[in-house]
Protein backbone atom coordinates (compact mmCIF):
# COMPACT_ATOMS: atom_id res chain seq x y z
CA UNK A 1 0.00 0.00 0.00
CA UNK A 2 1.27 3.39 -1.01
CA UNK A 3 1.76 6.21 1.49
CA UNK A 4 -0.91 8.30 1.18
CA UNK A 5 0.32 12.34 0.68
CA UNK A 6 -1.90 13.63 3.70
CA UNK A 7 -0.54 17.75 2.54
CA UNK A 8 -1.57 17.03 -1.54
CA UNK A 9 -4.88 15.38 0.13
CA UNK A 10 -5.55 18.39 2.01
CA UNK A 11 -4.52 20.82 -1.23
CA UNK A 12 -7.04 19.21 -2.93
CA UNK A 13 -9.60 19.70 -0.43
CA UNK A 14 -8.71 23.04 -0.37
CA UNK A 15 -9.41 23.47 -4.23
CA UNK A 16 -12.50 21.31 -3.75
CA UNK A 17 -13.59 23.51 -0.84
CA UNK A 18 -13.28 27.29 -2.36
CA UNK A 19 -14.45 26.24 -5.64
CA UNK A 20 -18.21 24.88 -4.03
CA UNK A 21 -17.64 27.75 -1.36
CA UNK A 22 -17.75 30.43 -4.49
CA UNK A 23 -19.88 28.44 -6.86
CA UNK A 24 -22.70 28.43 -3.75
CA UNK A 25 -22.48 32.25 -3.51
CA UNK A 26 -22.01 33.28 -7.19
CA UNK A 27 -24.83 31.13 -7.65
CA UNK A 28 -26.62 33.03 -4.53
CA UNK A 29 -26.03 36.30 -5.95
CA UNK A 30 -27.68 35.71 -9.49
CA UNK A 31 -30.78 34.47 -7.88
CA UNK A 32 -30.95 37.90 -5.36
CA UNK A 33 -30.35 40.09 -8.70
CA UNK A 34 -33.15 37.98 -10.65
CA UNK A 35 -35.44 38.04 -7.55
CA UNK A 36 -35.05 41.55 -7.03
CA UNK A 37 -35.32 42.62 -10.79
CA UNK A 38 -38.23 40.31 -11.19
CA UNK A 39 -39.90 41.86 -7.79
CA UNK A 40 -39.54 45.55 -9.01
CA UNK A 41 -40.65 44.41 -12.29
CA UNK A 42 -44.08 42.76 -11.13
CA UNK A 43 -44.51 44.35 -7.62
CA UNK A 44 -43.50 47.24 -7.59
CA UNK A 45 -43.13 49.28 -4.19
CA UNK A 46 -46.42 51.28 -3.20
CA UNK A 47 -45.62 55.13 -4.22
CA UNK A 48 -45.51 56.77 -0.65
CA UNK A 49 -49.19 57.59 -0.18
CA UNK A 50 -49.53 61.56 -0.02
CA UNK A 51 -48.38 63.12 3.43
CA UNK A 52 -51.13 65.31 4.04
CA UNK A 53 -54.53 65.33 3.26
CA UNK A 54 -56.14 67.60 0.50
CA UNK A 55 -59.28 68.79 2.62
CA UNK A 56 -57.00 70.42 4.54
CA UNK A 57 -58.92 73.85 4.24
CA UNK A 58 -57.93 77.41 6.21
CA UNK A 59 -61.39 77.04 7.56
CA UNK A 60 -60.85 73.65 9.21
CA UNK A 61 -57.17 75.36 10.73
CA UNK A 62 -59.12 77.98 12.19
CA UNK A 63 -61.59 75.41 13.90
CA UNK A 64 -58.80 73.68 15.22
CA UNK A 65 -56.72 76.26 16.28
CA UNK A 66 -60.08 77.97 18.40
CA UNK A 67 -60.63 74.50 20.03
CA UNK A 68 -56.86 74.31 20.69
CA UNK A 69 -57.30 77.54 22.32
CA UNK A 70 -60.60 77.45 23.86
CA UNK A 71 -59.27 73.80 25.90
CA UNK A 72 -56.16 75.60 26.96
CA UNK A 73 -57.61 77.73 28.75
CA UNK A 74 -60.10 76.14 30.61
CA UNK A 75 -57.16 73.92 31.59
CA UNK A 76 -55.88 76.81 33.00
CA UNK A 77 -59.29 77.83 34.36
CA UNK A 78 -59.35 74.48 36.52
CA UNK A 79 -56.00 74.60 37.92
CA UNK A 80 -55.86 78.17 39.53
CA UNK B 1 -75.82 3.82 51.89
CA UNK B 2 -75.78 0.13 50.51
CA UNK B 3 -74.81 1.55 47.02
CA UNK B 4 -72.49 4.23 48.45
CA UNK B 5 -71.03 1.41 49.82
CA UNK B 6 -70.70 -1.02 46.92
CA UNK B 7 -69.09 2.05 44.79
CA UNK B 8 -66.08 2.42 47.39
CA UNK B 9 -65.62 -1.42 47.38
CA UNK B 10 -65.55 -1.41 44.01
CA UNK B 11 -63.26 1.65 43.53
CA UNK B 12 -61.04 -0.31 45.93
CA UNK B 13 -61.19 -3.40 44.17
CA UNK B 14 -60.24 -1.63 40.55
CA UNK B 15 -57.50 0.11 42.61
CA UNK B 16 -55.69 -3.26 43.46
CA UNK B 17 -56.31 -4.53 40.19
CA UNK B 18 -54.39 -1.94 38.70
CA UNK B 19 -51.71 -1.31 40.99
CA UNK B 20 -50.86 -5.47 40.21
CA UNK B 21 -50.72 -4.70 36.54
CA UNK B 22 -48.74 -2.14 36.66
CA UNK B 23 -46.12 -3.58 38.73
CA UNK B 24 -46.22 -6.69 36.54
CA UNK B 25 -46.13 -4.50 33.38
CA UNK B 26 -43.10 -2.90 34.58
CA UNK B 27 -40.60 -4.89 36.65
CA UNK B 28 -38.12 -3.14 38.87
CA UNK B 29 -34.91 -2.82 36.87
CA UNK B 30 -32.40 -4.95 38.16
CA UNK B 31 -29.60 -2.63 38.65
CA UNK B 32 -32.09 -0.93 41.33
CA UNK B 33 -32.23 -4.35 43.09
CA UNK B 34 -28.28 -5.00 43.14
CA UNK B 35 -27.82 -1.32 44.46
CA UNK B 36 -30.66 -2.34 47.43
CA UNK B 37 -28.28 -5.16 47.86
CA UNK B 38 -24.91 -3.30 47.91
CA UNK B 39 -27.20 -0.63 50.50
CA UNK B 40 -27.87 -3.35 52.41
CA UNK B 41 -24.12 -5.15 52.86
CA UNK B 42 -22.74 -1.79 54.09
CA UNK B 43 -23.90 -1.72 57.56
CA UNK B 44 -22.78 1.34 59.50
CA UNK B 45 -19.84 0.34 62.02
CA UNK B 46 -19.50 2.54 65.06
CA UNK B 47 -16.38 4.97 64.44
CA UNK B 48 -14.41 6.94 66.76
CA UNK B 49 -13.95 10.80 66.53
CA UNK B 50 -10.71 10.71 64.77
CA UNK B 51 -12.23 8.15 62.27
CA UNK B 52 -14.90 10.58 61.60
CA UNK B 53 -11.97 13.11 61.21
CA UNK B 54 -9.83 10.90 59.07
CA UNK B 55 -12.75 9.98 56.62
CA UNK B 56 -13.77 13.32 56.56
CA UNK B 57 -10.29 14.56 55.34
CA UNK B 58 -10.37 12.07 52.64
CA UNK B 59 -13.63 13.85 51.22
CA UNK B 60 -11.99 17.36 51.01
CA UNK B 61 -10.89 18.48 48.01
CA UNK B 62 -7.62 19.94 49.83
CA UNK B 63 -6.87 16.87 50.31
CA UNK B 64 -7.60 15.66 46.27
CA UNK B 65 -5.40 18.52 45.65
CA UNK B 66 -2.74 17.32 47.97
CA UNK B 67 -3.07 13.50 47.52
CA UNK B 68 -1.67 12.61 43.87
CA UNK B 69 -2.59 9.11 44.12
CA UNK B 70 -6.00 9.09 45.18
CA UNK B 71 -7.29 6.87 42.48
CA UNK B 72 -9.35 10.19 41.07
CA UNK B 73 -11.18 8.89 37.77
CA UNK B 74 -11.81 11.36 35.07
CA UNK B 75 -15.17 12.59 34.28
CA UNK B 76 -16.61 11.71 30.85
CA UNK B 77 -20.21 12.52 30.21
CA UNK B 78 -20.01 9.17 27.92
CA UNK B 79 -20.67 7.23 31.17
CA UNK B 80 -17.97 5.16 33.43
CA UNK B 81 -16.73 3.29 30.61
CA UNK B 82 -14.48 6.22 28.85
CA UNK B 83 -13.42 6.95 32.46
CA UNK B 84 -9.70 6.53 33.17
CA UNK B 85 -7.47 7.35 36.13
CA UNK B 86 -6.63 10.58 36.53
CA UNK B 87 -2.82 11.41 36.25
CA UNK B 88 -1.12 12.87 38.86
CA UNK B 89 -0.47 16.38 37.09
CA UNK B 90 -3.98 16.65 35.94
CA UNK B 91 -5.33 15.94 39.39
CA UNK B 92 -3.26 18.29 41.03
CA UNK B 93 -1.23 21.41 39.21
CA UNK B 94 -3.25 20.84 36.43
CA UNK B 95 -6.19 21.69 38.45
CA UNK B 96 -4.34 24.44 39.73
CA UNK B 97 -3.92 26.19 36.09
CA UNK B 98 -6.81 25.54 34.89
CA UNK B 99 -9.07 27.41 37.89
CA UNK B 100 -6.41 30.33 37.20
CA UNK B 101 -7.23 30.24 33.95
CA UNK B 102 -10.72 30.74 34.26
CA UNK B 103 -10.15 33.85 36.37
CA UNK B 104 -8.31 35.35 33.34
CA UNK B 105 -11.63 34.60 31.18
CA UNK B 106 -13.72 36.06 34.02
CA UNK B 107 -11.38 39.04 33.70
CA UNK B 108 -11.64 39.68 30.19
CA UNK B 109 -15.28 38.89 30.25
CA UNK B 110 -16.06 41.95 32.88
CA UNK B 111 -13.44 44.42 32.79
CA UNK B 112 -12.84 43.89 29.23
CA UNK B 113 -16.33 43.30 27.42
CA UNK B 114 -15.29 40.76 25.91
CA UNK B 115 -18.24 38.55 24.82
CA UNK B 116 -19.44 38.06 27.98
CA UNK B 117 -22.23 36.56 27.02
CA UNK B 118 -20.24 33.39 26.21
CA UNK B 119 -17.08 33.70 28.09
CA UNK B 120 -19.08 34.04 31.56
CA UNK B 121 -21.03 30.81 31.28
CA UNK B 122 -18.17 29.13 29.62
CA UNK B 123 -15.48 30.01 32.20
CA UNK B 124 -17.67 28.98 34.88
CA UNK B 125 -18.85 25.99 33.37
CA UNK B 126 -14.69 25.21 33.48
CA UNK B 127 -14.66 26.17 37.19
CA UNK B 128 -17.14 23.62 37.97
CA UNK B 129 -15.50 21.05 35.82
CA UNK B 130 -12.19 21.27 37.79
CA UNK B 131 -13.95 20.30 41.20
CA UNK B 132 -12.26 17.69 42.72
CA UNK B 133 -14.26 14.66 43.34
CA UNK B 134 -17.55 16.18 42.79
CA UNK B 135 -17.74 14.44 38.84
CA UNK B 136 -19.62 17.46 37.91
CA UNK B 137 -18.63 16.55 34.31
CA UNK B 138 -19.50 12.97 34.42
CA UNK B 139 -22.56 11.52 33.04
CA UNK B 140 -25.16 11.80 36.09
CA UNK B 141 -23.27 15.62 37.11
CA UNK B 142 -24.97 18.62 36.33
CA UNK B 143 -22.05 19.35 33.19
CA UNK B 144 -22.30 15.76 31.70
CA UNK B 145 -26.08 16.30 31.55
CA UNK B 146 -26.01 19.54 29.76
CA UNK B 147 -23.74 17.72 27.59
CA UNK B 148 -24.86 14.93 26.59
CA UNK B 149 -28.39 16.80 26.02
CA UNK B 150 -27.55 19.20 23.53
CA UNK B 151 -23.74 19.04 22.54
CA UNK B 152 -22.79 15.35 21.76
CA UNK B 153 -26.04 15.12 19.78
CA UNK B 154 -25.28 18.71 17.76
CA UNK B 155 -28.62 20.47 18.79
CA UNK B 156 -27.69 23.51 20.68
CA UNK B 157 -26.02 24.45 17.45
CA UNK B 158 -28.42 24.15 15.36
CA UNK B 159 -30.95 26.41 18.01
CA UNK B 160 -28.28 28.86 17.79
CA UNK B 161 -28.16 28.75 14.31
CA UNK B 162 -32.11 29.41 14.40
CA UNK B 163 -31.49 32.01 16.85
CA UNK B 164 -29.26 33.65 14.66
CA UNK B 165 -31.41 33.50 11.71
CA UNK B 166 -34.31 35.21 13.72
CA UNK B 167 -31.92 37.88 14.27
CA UNK B 168 -30.09 38.13 11.08
CA UNK B 169 -31.84 41.31 8.64
CA UNK B 170 -30.51 40.33 5.39
CA UNK B 171 -31.57 43.49 3.84
CA UNK B 172 -27.99 45.05 3.21
CA UNK B 173 -26.78 41.60 1.39
CA UNK B 174 -30.03 41.59 -0.87
CA UNK B 175 -28.91 45.85 -1.75
CA UNK B 176 -25.74 45.31 -2.52
CA UNK B 177 -25.62 41.26 -3.52
CA UNK B 178 -21.81 41.57 -4.60
CA UNK B 179 -20.16 41.78 -1.28
CA UNK B 180 -21.59 37.91 -0.30
CA UNK B 181 -18.31 37.26 -2.78
CA UNK B 182 -16.23 38.94 0.35
CA UNK B 183 -17.91 36.04 2.57
CA UNK B 184 -16.93 33.30 0.48
CA UNK B 185 -13.01 34.67 0.17
CA UNK B 186 -12.57 34.69 3.62
CA UNK B 187 -13.56 30.92 4.37
CA UNK B 188 -10.23 30.21 2.86
CA UNK B 189 -9.04 30.67 6.21
CA UNK B 190 -10.73 27.55 6.56
CA UNK B 191 -9.13 25.65 3.59
CA UNK B 192 -5.75 27.51 4.27
CA UNK B 193 -5.28 26.45 7.26
CA UNK B 194 -6.89 22.81 6.80
CA UNK B 195 -2.98 22.39 4.87
CA UNK B 196 -1.15 23.85 7.87
CA UNK B 197 -3.22 21.43 10.39
CA UNK B 198 -2.16 18.68 8.12
CA UNK B 199 1.35 19.62 7.94
CA UNK B 200 1.50 19.76 11.87
CA UNK B 201 0.56 15.99 11.85
CA UNK B 202 -3.12 15.82 12.86
CA UNK B 203 -4.76 13.47 10.47
CA UNK B 204 -7.18 14.66 7.67
CA UNK B 205 -10.50 14.61 9.81
CA UNK B 206 -8.86 16.37 12.72
CA UNK B 207 -7.47 18.50 10.76
CA UNK B 208 -11.09 19.82 9.21
CA UNK B 209 -12.74 19.86 12.42
CA UNK B 210 -9.89 22.54 13.12
CA UNK B 211 -9.65 24.20 10.70
CA UNK B 212 -13.25 25.27 10.47
CA UNK B 213 -12.52 27.46 13.43
CA UNK B 214 -11.29 29.56 10.64
CA UNK B 215 -15.00 30.26 9.88
CA UNK B 216 -14.86 32.12 13.82
CA UNK B 217 -18.57 30.43 14.16
CA UNK B 218 -19.04 28.42 17.75
CA UNK B 219 -22.00 26.42 16.42
CA UNK B 220 -20.36 25.36 13.05
CA UNK B 221 -17.25 24.45 14.54
CA UNK B 222 -18.59 22.12 17.31
CA UNK B 223 -21.66 20.73 14.56
CA UNK B 224 -18.32 19.73 12.64
CA UNK B 225 -16.13 18.77 15.64
CA UNK B 226 -19.02 16.00 16.29
CA UNK B 227 -19.24 14.96 13.61
CA UNK B 228 -15.50 14.40 12.31
CA UNK B 229 -13.20 14.35 16.00
CA UNK B 230 -15.56 14.04 18.98
CA UNK B 231 -12.77 13.80 21.21
CA UNK B 232 -11.03 17.29 20.27
CA UNK B 233 -14.66 18.98 20.44
CA UNK B 234 -13.64 20.51 23.78
CA UNK B 235 -10.20 22.37 22.96
CA UNK B 236 -11.78 22.95 19.26
CA UNK B 237 -14.96 24.73 20.38
CA UNK B 238 -13.21 26.85 23.54
CA UNK B 239 -10.80 27.85 20.75
CA UNK B 240 -13.41 28.88 18.71
CA UNK B 241 -15.79 30.35 20.89
CA UNK B 242 -12.56 32.57 22.17
CA UNK B 243 -11.89 33.73 19.02
CA UNK B 244 -15.03 34.62 18.50
CA UNK B 245 -14.77 36.77 21.75
CA UNK B 246 -11.08 37.94 20.64
CA UNK B 247 -12.61 39.65 16.86
CA UNK B 248 -11.80 42.80 18.57
CA UNK B 249 -8.26 42.15 18.77
CA UNK B 250 -6.86 40.27 16.58
CA UNK B 251 -8.81 41.68 13.58
CA UNK B 252 -8.00 45.58 13.72
CA UNK B 253 -3.92 44.71 13.10
CA UNK B 254 -4.56 42.86 9.97
CA UNK B 255 -7.12 45.35 8.89
CA UNK B 256 -4.74 47.84 9.06
CA UNK B 257 -1.68 45.89 7.85
CA UNK B 258 -3.29 45.06 4.56
CA UNK B 259 -4.20 48.77 3.62
CA UNK B 260 -3.77 51.96 3.28
CA UNK B 261 -5.50 55.22 4.89
CA UNK B 262 -6.95 55.95 1.68
CA UNK B 263 -8.48 53.17 1.14
CA UNK B 264 -9.70 52.82 4.76
CA UNK B 265 -11.03 56.27 4.29
CA UNK B 266 -13.73 55.32 1.12
CA UNK B 267 -16.99 56.12 1.94
CA UNK B 268 -19.60 54.21 0.47
CA UNK B 269 -22.98 55.06 -1.23
CA UNK B 270 -26.04 54.76 0.38
CA UNK B 271 -28.34 51.54 -0.29
CA UNK B 272 -31.14 51.01 -2.43
CA UNK B 273 -34.34 50.27 -0.04
CA UNK B 274 -34.81 46.23 -0.54
CA UNK B 275 -38.47 44.99 -0.88
CA UNK B 276 -40.22 43.36 2.13
CA UNK B 277 -40.98 40.55 -0.69
CA UNK B 278 -37.10 40.48 -1.62
CA UNK B 279 -36.43 39.56 2.28
CA UNK B 280 -39.61 37.01 2.51
CA UNK B 281 -38.20 34.80 -0.45
CA UNK B 282 -34.43 34.85 0.47
CA UNK B 283 -34.47 32.22 2.69
CA UNK B 284 -36.44 29.92 0.38
CA UNK B 285 -33.89 31.05 -1.89
CA UNK B 286 -31.14 29.56 0.31
CA UNK B 287 -32.83 26.57 1.51
CA UNK B 288 -33.52 25.34 -2.18
CA UNK B 289 -29.74 26.07 -3.48
CA UNK B 290 -28.45 24.57 -0.55
CA UNK B 291 -30.76 21.47 -1.03
CA UNK B 292 -29.38 21.15 -4.89
CA UNK B 293 -25.89 21.38 -4.28
CA UNK B 294 -25.40 20.50 -0.86
CA UNK B 295 -27.90 18.75 1.79
CA UNK B 296 -25.18 17.92 3.88
CA UNK B 297 -25.50 21.57 4.92
CA UNK B 298 -28.65 21.54 5.10
CA UNK B 299 -28.80 21.31 9.09
CA UNK B 300 -27.56 24.29 9.66
CA UNK B 301 -28.80 26.45 7.03
CA UNK B 302 -32.11 24.84 7.14
CA UNK B 303 -32.38 26.15 10.76
CA UNK B 304 -30.70 29.12 9.53
CA UNK B 305 -33.37 29.98 6.86
CA UNK B 306 -36.23 29.12 9.42
CA UNK B 307 -35.49 31.08 12.01
CA UNK B 308 -35.44 34.29 9.15
CA UNK B 309 -38.44 33.03 7.38
CA UNK B 310 -40.32 33.27 10.89
CA UNK B 311 -38.94 36.80 10.94
CA UNK B 312 -39.44 37.87 7.72
CA UNK B 313 -43.56 36.17 7.43
CA UNK B 314 -44.14 39.00 9.80
CA UNK B 315 -46.86 36.67 10.86
CA UNK B 316 -45.78 34.77 13.71
CA UNK B 317 -43.85 37.43 15.70
CA UNK B 318 -44.32 35.28 18.75
CA UNK B 319 -42.37 32.65 17.36
CA UNK B 320 -39.63 35.01 15.91
CA UNK B 321 -39.30 36.83 18.84
CA UNK B 322 -38.92 33.89 21.43
CA UNK B 323 -35.70 32.36 19.16
CA UNK B 324 -33.87 35.53 19.06
CA UNK B 325 -34.48 36.21 22.38
CA UNK B 326 -35.36 33.41 25.45
CA UNK B 327 -34.74 30.40 23.05
CA UNK B 328 -31.30 31.53 22.41
CA UNK B 329 -30.66 32.90 25.76
CA UNK B 330 -31.39 29.61 27.71
CA UNK B 331 -29.48 27.75 24.71
CA UNK B 332 -26.75 29.84 25.39
CA UNK B 333 -26.52 29.09 29.40
CA UNK B 334 -26.93 25.54 28.37
CA UNK B 335 -23.72 25.51 25.80
CA UNK B 336 -21.52 27.69 27.75
CA UNK B 337 -21.78 25.57 30.33
CA UNK B 338 -21.39 22.50 28.65
CA UNK B 339 -18.27 23.35 26.40
CA UNK B 340 -16.80 24.70 29.67
CA UNK B 341 -17.28 21.21 30.95
CA UNK B 342 -14.27 20.52 28.48
CA UNK B 343 -11.97 23.29 30.34
CA UNK B 344 -11.16 20.05 32.79
CA UNK B 345 -7.61 19.94 33.17
CA UNK B 346 -7.76 16.03 32.22
CA UNK B 347 -8.98 17.27 28.83
CA UNK B 348 -7.78 21.03 28.08
CA UNK B 349 -3.98 20.28 29.31
CA UNK B 350 -2.73 18.20 26.66
CA UNK B 351 -0.31 18.88 24.10
CA UNK B 352 -3.14 19.05 20.95
CA UNK B 353 -4.68 21.85 22.56
CA UNK B 354 -1.67 23.55 21.72
CA UNK B 355 -1.82 22.80 18.15
CA UNK B 356 -5.42 23.74 18.03
CA UNK B 357 -5.23 26.94 19.83
CA UNK B 358 -2.45 28.06 17.17
CA UNK B 359 -4.12 26.83 14.04
CA UNK B 360 -7.32 28.25 14.57
CA UNK B 361 -5.46 32.09 15.12
CA UNK B 362 -3.94 31.35 11.81
CA UNK B 363 -7.03 30.15 10.65
CA UNK B 364 -8.65 32.88 11.74
CA UNK B 365 -5.95 35.61 10.73
CA UNK B 366 -5.48 33.83 7.24
CA UNK B 367 -9.66 34.30 6.73
CA UNK B 368 -9.58 38.08 7.28
CA UNK B 369 -7.10 38.78 5.40
CA UNK B 370 -8.05 36.96 2.71
CA UNK B 371 -11.23 39.02 2.75
CA UNK B 372 -9.64 42.56 3.27
CA UNK B 373 -7.52 40.97 -0.12
CA UNK B 374 -10.10 40.30 -1.68
CA UNK B 375 -11.91 43.59 -1.37
CA UNK B 376 -9.49 45.71 -2.68
CA UNK B 377 -9.70 43.34 -5.70
CA UNK B 378 -13.13 44.48 -5.85
CA UNK B 379 -12.37 47.79 -4.84
CA UNK B 380 -10.09 48.25 -8.15
CA UNK B 381 -12.56 46.65 -10.72
CA UNK B 382 -16.11 47.86 -8.98
CA UNK B 383 -17.72 51.45 -10.54
CA UNK B 384 -19.00 51.73 -6.64
CA UNK B 385 -16.21 52.72 -4.20
CA UNK B 386 -15.74 49.63 -1.77
CA UNK B 387 -13.83 49.98 1.74
CA UNK B 388 -11.81 47.12 1.85
CA UNK B 389 -12.15 47.23 5.38
CA UNK B 390 -15.83 45.34 4.89
CA UNK B 391 -13.54 42.52 3.21
CA UNK B 392 -12.88 41.80 7.08
CA UNK B 393 -16.10 41.39 8.05
CA UNK B 394 -16.49 37.83 5.81
CA UNK B 395 -15.77 35.60 8.66
CA UNK B 396 -19.15 34.35 10.34
CA UNK B 397 -19.06 36.58 13.87
CA UNK B 398 -22.02 37.89 13.82
CA UNK B 399 -22.28 40.86 14.34
CA UNK B 400 -19.56 41.07 16.01
CA UNK B 401 -16.85 41.66 13.72
CA UNK B 402 -19.24 43.93 11.26
CA UNK B 403 -19.18 46.24 14.60
CA UNK B 404 -15.13 46.11 14.94
CA UNK B 405 -15.20 47.05 11.06
CA UNK B 406 -17.44 50.32 11.80
CA UNK B 407 -15.43 51.19 14.71
CA UNK B 408 -12.33 51.05 12.51
CA UNK B 409 -13.88 52.99 10.05
CA UNK B 410 -15.04 55.83 11.91
CA UNK B 411 -11.69 56.37 13.40
CA UNK B 412 -10.24 56.17 10.28
CA UNK B 413 -13.02 59.02 8.99
CA UNK B 414 -15.31 60.20 11.49
CA UNK B 415 -18.86 60.06 10.16
CA UNK B 416 -18.05 56.90 8.09
CA UNK B 417 -20.66 54.33 8.72
CA UNK B 418 -19.90 51.42 7.38
CA UNK B 419 -22.18 49.15 9.66
CA UNK B 420 -24.58 48.09 7.16
CA UNK B 421 -22.24 47.59 4.48
CA UNK B 422 -20.38 45.27 6.31
CA UNK B 423 -23.02 43.40 7.54
CA UNK B 424 -23.40 41.89 3.57
CA UNK B 425 -20.34 39.69 3.95
CA UNK B 426 -21.32 39.26 7.45
CA UNK B 427 -24.00 37.19 7.07
CA UNK B 428 -23.19 35.78 3.65
CA UNK B 429 -19.73 34.62 5.60
CA UNK B 430 -22.47 32.72 7.84
CA UNK B 431 -23.79 31.12 5.16
CA UNK B 432 -20.18 30.45 3.52
CA UNK B 433 -18.97 28.94 6.07
CA UNK B 434 -22.25 26.74 6.32
CA UNK B 435 -21.18 25.69 3.34
CA UNK B 436 -17.52 25.06 3.87
CA UNK B 437 -18.79 22.48 6.53
CA UNK B 438 -21.23 21.19 4.31
CA UNK B 439 -17.94 20.34 2.03
CA UNK B 440 -15.88 19.02 4.49
CA UNK B 441 -18.72 16.79 6.04
CA UNK B 442 -19.04 15.74 2.54
CA UNK B 443 -15.74 14.81 1.84
CA UNK B 444 -15.92 12.11 5.03
CA UNK B 445 -19.15 10.62 4.06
Amino acid sequence: MEEVNLLAESFKFMILGMSVVFLFLIALVQFIKLQAYLINKYFPEAPPAPATPVANTSEDENKRVAAIIAAVSEFRKNKS
Amino acid sequence: MKIKQFLISLFFVLFALTSVVQAGGHPAPATDAVAEESAEEKVYQPKSISELMGSFWETTGINAIIDIDDGEMTAEPAGPSAERPMTWFESSLGRIIMIILVFILFYLAIAKNFEPLLLIPIAFGGLLANIPLAHMGGEHGMLGVIYNMGIANEFFPLLIFMGVGAMTDFGPLLANPKTAILGGAAQFGIFGSLIGAVAMGFGLQEASAISIIGGADGPTSIFIANRLAPDMLGAIAVAAYSYMALVPVIQPPIMRALTNKAERQIKMGVQRKVHRLEKLIFPIVVIMLSMLILPESTPLIGAFAFGNFAKESGVVDRLSDTMQNSLINIVTIFLGLGVGSKLAADKFLVLETMGIMIIGLIAFSAGTAMGVLMAKVMNKFSDEPINPLIGAAGVSAVPMSARVVSKVGSEERPGNVLLMHAMGPNVAGVIGSAVAAGVLLSIFK
